[in-house]
This record gives structure tokens, C-alpha cells and sequence, in this order.
């Protein structure tokens, strides 16, 4: 690759003033390949944004379908009767899901018992003790978000069933905890995170007993996001379904276990009811994610 | 002006006198590329920006006003003056960045005789013609040396092999670069040093052969002997190319620019240009109260 | 299995905490300084330690409990368990191979899916979109994530699924190219079913992790590129999506990880025949699937041994995908941060 232009060698070596002309020469390829190829590369992206775009209403389209039917099927079944009544033997209409509704919160509690105490503390673990072992955990949780939670089920079920030899909410509970655990640890020390370093080693030096001080100091500031974090898990948790199917007396004590049951049953009356709570948990799980974000939001507002 | 079929005879150039070789040649080259001859002496030749009565507003806030200036053809003027005072904001008014970070420019823009934001004008296309430098070096951090330096011309369209190579070792020497990296060109390019990176930067701005060079603080993120090159680099380069240099270093602009532009902050926090002129001239008589203070340390 | 970008609180400084950011010192996104070591009162270290501790308990405890559950299964039919033969309980065959391939082949459909509807979306969001609607759009992706799978799997087996049967189905199966990925007798449950459902649930991820990734890219890169004379789609092109390569690719790991787990809609939707596919129009199984619909019925012993040992075979698989996801998150934060661009100065 010689410097020399292909003019410059065909006229037998460099000659003074060629520099200047050479770059009028450059100059002059660069402009017209700029002019003539502008309309080629416009459209060229036009074509692309176009397919690009395409892509959000193919990816919203099953959002809106699963919702709309969701809604219409669900609203046909749901009433204060079937909020209210006990399931009856299939087969035999009326009743309704209360059972399940109060087992699913009863499971929900327990994990909650489990896995809200114990994320906090690993998090403020992580918080003030960095260094390889929290790394380590780090990993591990994070990790551990991304196993399936019919795994988790049967590690509860291997914990709880096998040695007991009788399924209970507290095994389903211990489940949906351990699920949501990596989460909440995840978001409890990112929300502490945000608290200024200065605001925790001014409350130091006031003297203040050190554990006073992290749970003052850190938590409180690190309240928004702690709050919401947790509600966005136990939102996440409320929906399981395979952690239940090992840990769970009946489909009539769970919400998701009855949309499971149910929908690959014939009767339409026990598909009707199938809809029906999964309208209701639907519904629960936009209103907890909703009140999770509002509850962001405002304590944000609050704090700023 | 262009005859078909007509076979270059390189006798008939060489004439002792040098510059009718050079017309020769141009009459030469004129055939090849397909250009009138005059066009391709930039030795009359040369683009200048003219900015007039220019005022730049982000959303409801006005950042500088008024600003009425003019770059002569290769020179380098060099925009000093404390921070915040809008010289940047100016300098990407020329090759109307502005259109993405939502800036609304007021005032004309000229490159050249071209109405920068003129209803026909095609940003991308004007573009071509305008070479930019920023503050921290950028280059593209997933491409090699030398797809760095080429990746202009790609760009605009340019795709013969032959023609990227050499426009692009061309390149590399304008920067004085080639030497450093002629062995390692399809290496990546963050392996080199800051003040390395900033000169592939330049060198990729002069590879689509640019009348004028906006520099942003070139140097301010380098250390002194990578801003020594550069600032000599930026000397030798005004030969050709038409140089607008923003910086906070007024040595800096005393020692490589030909022309000073002295932007400060009006009383009312909006920026403002204070003094234009040349170099020497502003800096030992400044006309303006406020250049005084400015340069000798008592503002800014 | 619960999706870490979807339920991550929208944290008043940044935006939701990707896995693999915070850390300690210049590991870490936003670097600060340590906290002194101050020595705390007993009962809260004891606290922090012991629920560190428990932390660790469990994680090994999950483990060692699915391998100890499931050695009876691998003692009886060996480690070529992994990827032979057939599951057949009534018959007494257990064995996990045409499992592994159908949670494969299901796994690998999804993605051919969602990968380029996904990377369509996120570009759309993050470049193309004006960002007054790129954050609500964005919302509603991410509350696709928060339906329960289960409600996704009903949706897909009483409304989906007869679709399929018939509009879909019939049309593939005429393809004249095809034919020999898409021929039937199909009546519904299907591996490609199977496939769309992870498909849709498993979108959400993608898109959130990649749009990250785009967004990453620096600014004046794209500056650059702009003042070079690129147009938009260049730029994007050019600059963006090469920069954010590598987080993507964590994306769609992670993405995998997710979609190799997933069991309770598939088990809905997949049509439960436990023997490699013919075609994708007819049903199949995965591991998930198999480990949903058989644990009930298992008989105790070998029977709900081998079952626990499909679990562990899928716990295999799921954290060899996610530690890979992970790294090349924390890869690509670490070299952002070390400065993709070598010393500055």
C-alpha cells in the first residue's frame, strides 16, 4: 500500500504541489458518493424502521388477546357469590373460589413471613460487608432467580412432604419464599444502595448505637424501594403454580392450582370457574404492581 | 472541458515552471474525475463558515445570542472562553447536531455560500463536508484501526476497495498516525493510548476529506505531550482544511489559531461572543473591556 | 421461576437493578467508597450473618437435596439417564433423553421466534420511538411478564390452541417447502404451540435486557457517527447495535435460561407424548412438561425418583445457561467500566 496516488505513479513520482490538488480530487469522490448514495441509504433505514416497528404490535398483540379474553370469559364467572362461596362438587354448579382464595393467601403469608425478614437482612449483609463472600452470594442469588420454581417445588416438597408425609400451606409457603428471595434481596440492596454513604457515617458519628443507626438511617431512606421491590416479588410469587402442585392438599386451597386443574377438565361449568380466577388473579397481581409503583413513586416524591 | 478518448501525455508536463505543471495536472485530473479545473485548485479555493446573528435556545432556555462571526477559509479560529458560555453549542450549530439534541438554532449558518439550514440542504450530505472532533476520544470501540478511520467513507457510500485504502492511509499520515499504527491496523482501537485514540479520531475526520474541522476541546482530556502533537497536527492541517477550535486554554489558542472568537456569559447568564479578531490582536490590545478581564485572569 | 427485570423496583436514581450490577468497590456500576468497618452490636451481626448463612444453607440444600432425591433413579438406569430412551413409566422405562430433546427443540423454536421480535422491539423503543411513548409501550411489555403462567397457559390451551388446529396448522402443513418440519396429523396440542407460548412469556426479558443494552451505548459514539454524514439508520446500525452485541447476547441467554424452566403452560399446551417429534405440529414433551404431568401419578420409589431426576437433569441445564447469562453481564459491565477504550489518559 504505497502512499503514492495512482496519479502520481503513473506520471512518474511526486511532484510538488500534487498534495493539494490530490485532496480536491478526494474531495470531490467523497462529496458526489455522499450525493448519490444519500437517497439509497435513506431508504434503506426507512425499510428497516419500518420492520422494526412492525415488531411492537406483533409482540403487544398476544398481551392485549390473553387480556380481552381473559376479561370477557372471567367476567361472566365472577360475582360476590363467587368471591364468597366455597367450591362445590364438580359437576354441580354455583360455589365458588373462596377456598382458594383464602389458601392462596394463607400460602402467600407464609412466604412473605419467610422471605421478607430474611431478604432484608441479607441485604443489608451485602450492604455492609462487601467483599468476596458477598460476591459470592450475589452470584448465587442471582443465579438462583433463574431456576425453574417447579425445582424449587420439589426441593420444598423433598424438604417438607417427604419427611412429614403430608402436604401443607407451609411447605408451599417455604417454596414461593425461597422464589421470591433472590428478588427482594436484588432490590432491597439496590434500593440501599442509593442512600448517601455520607447521611449513614453522619448518623455514625453522632454516636448512636451502630445497629440504631443502619436501621434508622439506611432503611428508612431505603424504604421506597425496599417497599416496592418486595410487593413486585410477592406479585411475581402470587401467580406460581408449580411450586403448589407438590406442596398443596387440593386444587380448592389455591388459586393458581385451581386455573390448572380446571382447564384441562371438560366441563365447561369447571372451565367457566377457570376463567373466573384467573380474572381475580389477574386483577390481584395488576393491583399489586400498580400499588407497587405508586408506592415508588409517591415515597420518592416525598423524599426528593 | 472534458474530451472523451483524449490520452494523458506525461511530457507534456514537464514544463519548468511549477505552476503550469500544477495546471497541467489539474487539467489532468480534471479529466479524470469529471471536475472543472478551477475547482481543483484549493490554492483559491477554500470553504469558510460565516455565522450570522446566531442565537441557540434549549426548550425555553437561551444558551448564547447574537453570535455574528465569520471563519475565513483555512485558518483556524479558535472559541475561548470560560465554560457554559455556548462555544460548543455554536460549533455543533455548524454541522447541525443541534437537529438531535433538540437545540433550536436561530440566525444563518453558511458553509461556504450554504445556507446550512436552507430548506434543500440534506444533513447528512452537508455532513460529508464537515469533520468533527470531540472532547474525550470516541472512536468506535467495536471496529479496528484502520475501520475506524475509513468507516466516514463507508458511511457516505464510498465502497471501492481501492479507494478506501487509500484514502484511508492518506489519512493516517495527515494525522501522523501511520507510522505508529501501520502494523497494527486491524487491531482493535481502543488498544491505543488517549492522545493515539484522539488522532484516530482526527484521522477518521479528515479520511472523508473535509473543508472544515470542528474541534471540541480536543486536548482537554489529554495529557501534555499528546496535546503538544496535536496542537502541531492542528497547525499543519489548517493548510488545507478550515479549522473551528473551541477551548478553555487560551494558551492554547494563542499558540495554533489565527483568529480568536472571545465568547463570555452576559449579565444575565445567556453567552454571548464579546471579540473577534485576530489572534495577536485580541490578546495583547483587546478592544472590549470584558477580553481584558478575561485574559488577564481577572474573569473567568 | 421468577423474572429478576420484571419485578425490579424502578429505583428513584437509575433505572431497575440488571443482575450482575452493584458490588463492591470498582466492580460496581456507581463506585463509592467503602463504609468504614465499624464493629455493630451483636445481635444485628449475628442477624446478618445468620441469615447469610441460611442463604447458603438453602442454596446448597436445593441441590443436594434434588441429586440425593434423584440417585436412586441414576443408580437404576445408570448416567446414561442424561440422553437415552424413552420415558415410559407404565412400561417401566425411565429414562430422560427424548425429554432433553424436546425441551431443546421447544427452547430452540422459541427463540428462533422471539429473538428477532424481540431485538425488533427493543430497537423500535429505544431508537425509534419518541419517548413519551416508549416508556408506556414499554410498561405494557413488562406487564406481559406478570401474568401467571398459568393464566398464559389457560389462554393458550382453550383459546390458542383450537386456533391453531384449525387456521394455523393446515396452513403449514400445505407449505410446499416445509413439509418436513411442519406435517401432521395435528388436532392442536403441538411443540410449536408449545414454542409460541415460551415464545410470548419469555419476550418481556428480551426486551427489557436488550433495550438496556442499547441504551448503553454511549452518546458521542453515536455523535460520531452522525457527524461523519451516517444517517439514523447507520448510526443504529453501525454503532448501537454492534456496541450493545454483547449484552444482548446475555439477553437471549438469559432468555434461554427462562424459556429451558418454564413448565406449567407448556405442560398445558405441549400434548404430553413423551417420544421425539415427528414434526412440529405434533405433540411432545419436555422436561418441565414431563415432571408436571407425571409427579402426581409416580409411583413412590423409582417412580418419583426418576421424576426428581428429570429435575435434576433440568437444574443441570438451567444453571449452566444462567451462570454463562450471568458472567457475560458482569463481563460486559466490567469492561464499560474499565473503559471499553482501553486508558484514556
Amino acid at each position: 500500500m504505497s502512499m503514492l496516488s495512482s496519479v502520481q505513479v503513473a506520471l512518474g513520482g511526486p511532484m510538488p504541489d500534487m498534495g493539494l490538488v490530490e485532496v480536491a480530487r478526494r474531495r470531490a469522490v467523497v462529496r458526489d458518493s455522499a450525493r448519490r448514495s444519500i437517497r439509497r441509504r435513506r431508504m434503506t433505514g426507512h425499510a428497516m424502521q419500518v420492520i422494526c416497528l412492525i415488531a411492537v404490535p406483533i409482540g403487544l398483540a398476544p398481551l392485549v388477546a390473553l387480556l380481552i379474553a381473559t376479561v370477557a370469559k372471567g367476567a361472566g364467572a365472577v360475582s360476590i357469590d363467587f368471591l364468597t362461596h366455597a367450591p362445590t362438587p364438580s359437576g354441580v354448579p354455583g360455589g365458588g373460589i373462596s377456598t382458594a382464595i383464602v389458601g392462596s393467601g394463607e400460602i402467600v403469608a407464609y412466604a412473605i413471613a419467610l422471605a421478607v425478614p430474611l431478604g432484608l437482612f441479607i441485604a443489608l449483609f451485602l450492604f455492609e460487608r462487601p467483599g468476596g463472600v458477598a460476591s459470592a452470594i450475589r452470584f448465587s442469588a442471582d443465579v438462583l432467580s433463574g431456576v425453574p420454581s417447579i425445582i424449587v417445588g420439589i426441593f420444598a416438597y423433598a424438604v417438607f412432604v417427604e419427611r412429614f408425609h403430608h402436604v401443607s400451606n407451609v411447605a408451599a409457603g417455604f417454596a414461593l419464599g425461597v422464589l421470591m428471595l433472590p428478588i427482594m434481596v436484588r432490590a432491597n440492596e439496590e434500593a440501599m444502595r442509593t442512600v448517601s454513604i455520607d447521611l449513614w457515617e453522619a448518623g455514625v458519628s453522632l454516636g448512636a448505637r451502630r445497629s440504631r443507626v443502619a436501621r434508622s438511617v439506611v432503611l428508612r431512606g431505603a424504604l421506597p424501594g425496599v417497599v416496592t421491590g418486595n410487593l413486585l416479588a410477592v406479585a411475581r410469587a402470587v401467580g406460581e403454580t408449580a411450586p403448589l402442585l407438590f406442596t398443596v392438599v387440593s386444587p380448592a386451597f389455591a388459586m393458581t392450582l385451581l386455573i390448572f386443574n380446571d382447564a384441562t377438565e371438560p366441563f365447561p361449568d369447571a372451565q367457566q370457574t377457570a376463567w373466573g380466577t384467573a380474572l381475580v388473579l389477574l386483577a390481584l397481581v395488576l393491583i399489586l404492581s400498580v400499588t407497587a409503583r405508586t408506592v415508588a413513586w409517591t415515597l420518592n416524591r416525598k423524599t426528593r | 472541458m472534458k474530451r472523451h478518448g483524449e490520452v494523458t501525455n506525461p511530457a507534456s508536463n514537464h514544463s519548468s515552471d511549477p505552476r503550469a505543471r500544477v495546471e497541467n495536472r489539474s487539467g489532468q485530473l480534471a479529466r479524470e474525475s469529471k471536475l472543472p479545473a478551477d475547482r481543483l485548485d484549493p490554492r483559491t479555493h477554500g470553504t469558510g463558515v460565516t455565522l450570522d446573528n446566531v442565537s441557540i435556545t434549549f426548550g425555553a432556555h437561551l444558551a448564547v445570542r447574537n453570535v455574528t462571526l465569520q471563519m475565513p477559509a483555512r485558518q483556524v479560529t479558535a472559541l475561548v472562553g470560560p465554560s457554559g458560555c455556548g462555544k460548543t453549542s455554536v460549533l455543533r450549530a455548524i454541522n447541525r447536531l443541534h437537529d438531535h439534541t433538540g437545540g433550536a438554532v436561530r440566525g444563518t449558518v453558511r458553509l461556504g455560500n450554504l445556507d446550512v439550514y436552507g430548506p434543500d440542504v440534506q444533513p447528512e450530505v452537508l455532513r460529508s463536508r464537515i469533520g468533527m472532533v470531540f472532547q474525550r476520544p470516541n472512536p468506535f470501540p467495536t471496529m479496528s484501526i484502520f475501520d475506524n478511520v475509513i468507516s466516514g467513507l463507508r458511511f457516505n457510500g464510498v465502497r471501492k476497495k481501492r479507494l478506501l485504502r487509500e484514502m484511508g492511509v492518506a489519512a493516517l499520515h495527515n494525522a501522523a498516525l501511520w507510522d505508529i499504527v501501520k502494523d497494527r491496523l486491524d487491531q482493535p482501537a481502543v488498544r491505543l493510548s488517549g492522545g493515539q485514540q484522539q488522532r484516530l479520531c482526527i484521522a477518521r475526520a479528515l479520511a472523508i476529506e473535509p473543508e472544515v474541522l470542528l474541534m471540541d476541546e480536543p486536548c482537554s482530556a489529554l495529557d501534555p505531550v499528546a496535546t503538544a502533537k496535536i496542537e502541531d497536527l492542528i497547525r499543519h492541517l489548517s493548510s488545507e482544511v478550515t479549522i473551528a477550535l473551541v477551548t478553555h486554554n487560551m494558551f492554547q489558542a494563542a499558540r495554533v489559531s489565527d483568529t480568536v472568537a472571545v465568547f463570555l456569559l452576559g449579565d444575565d447568564r445567556i453567552g454571548e461572543l464579546v471579540e473577534v479578531g485576530p489572534t495577536d490582536g485580541v490578546f495583547d490590545t483587546p478592544s472590549d473591556a470584558r477580553t481584558k478581564a478575561y485574559v488577564t485572569g481577572h474573569v473567568g | 421461576m421468577i423474572d429478576p427485570i420484571a419485578s425490579s423496583p424502578p429505583s428513584p436514581v437509575a433505572g431497575p437493578p440488571e443482575p450482575g450490577e452493584g458490588g463492591d468497590g470498582p466492580a460496581g456500576l456507581r463506585p463509592w467508597r467503602k463504609p468504614r468497618r465499624l464493629p455493630s452490636g451483636p445481635l444485628y451481626a449475628i442477624l446478618r450473618w445468620g441469615a447469610a448463612g441460611f442463604f447458603a444453607v438453602l442454596m446448597i440444600g436445593l441441590v443436594v437435596s434434588i441429586v440425593s432425591q434423584s440417585s436412586q433413579a441414576f443408580t437404576h438406569s445408570g448416567i446414561s439417564f442424561l440422553w437415552s430412551g424413552t420415558w415410559n413409566p407404565d412400561a417401566g422405562d425411565y429414562a430422560g433423553g427424548t425429554l432433553v430433546v424436546g425441551t431443546v427443540l421447544t427452547t430452540l423454536v422459541a427463540m428462533v421466534l422471539v429473538v428477532p421480535v424481540g431485538l425488533g422491539i427493543s430497537v423500535s423503543l429505544s431508537e425509534l420511538t419518541p419517548r413519551w411513548l416508549a416508556g408506556p409501550l414499554s410498561t405494557s411489555i413488562e406487564f406481559l411478564a406478570a401474568v401467571p403462567s398459568v393464566v398464559v397457559g389457560l389462554w393458550a390451551l382453550l383459546i390458542l390452541s383450537p386456533v391453531f388446529a384449525t387456521d394455523v396448522e393446515p396452513v403449514l402443513e400445505g407449505l410446499p417447502v416445509l413439509s418436513w418440519v411442519f406435517h401432521g396429523p395435528a388436532y392442536g396440542p403441538s411443540v410449536l404451540l408449545a414454542s409460541v407460548v415460551l415464545a410470548i412469556m419469555i419476550l418481556p426479558t428480551v426486551v427489557a435486557l436488550s433495550r438496556t443494552a442499547l441504551g448503553g451505548v454511549p452518546l458521542s459514539d453515536r455523535e460520531a457517527a452522525m457527524a461523519l454524514g451516517a444517517t439514523h439508520w447507520q448510526v443504529v446500525r453501525h454503532t448501537v447495535l454492534p456496541g450493545a452485541r454483547s449484552g444482548i447476547v446475555a439477553a437471549v441467554t438469559l432468555a434461554v435460561g427462562r424459556a429451558l424452566g418454564e413448565s406449567i403452560a407448556v405442560a398445558l399446551v405441549i400434548g404430553n407424548r413423551p417420544a421425539i417429534p415427528h414434526s412440529l405440529l405434533a405433540p411432545g414433551a419436555t422436561l418441565g412438561s414431563a415432571i408436571v404431568n407425571e409427579f402426581a401419578e409416580a409411583s413412590p420409589g423409582l417412580g418419583t425418583s426418576s421424576v426428581i431426576a428429570l429435575a435434576a437433569v433440568l437444574l443441570l441445564l438451567t444453571i449452566l445457561v444462567n451462570v454463562v447469562g450471568q458472567l457475560l453481564i458482569r463481563v460486559r459491565n466490567g469492561r464499560r467500566l474499565l473503559g471499553v477504550r482501553g486508558a484514556v489518559v
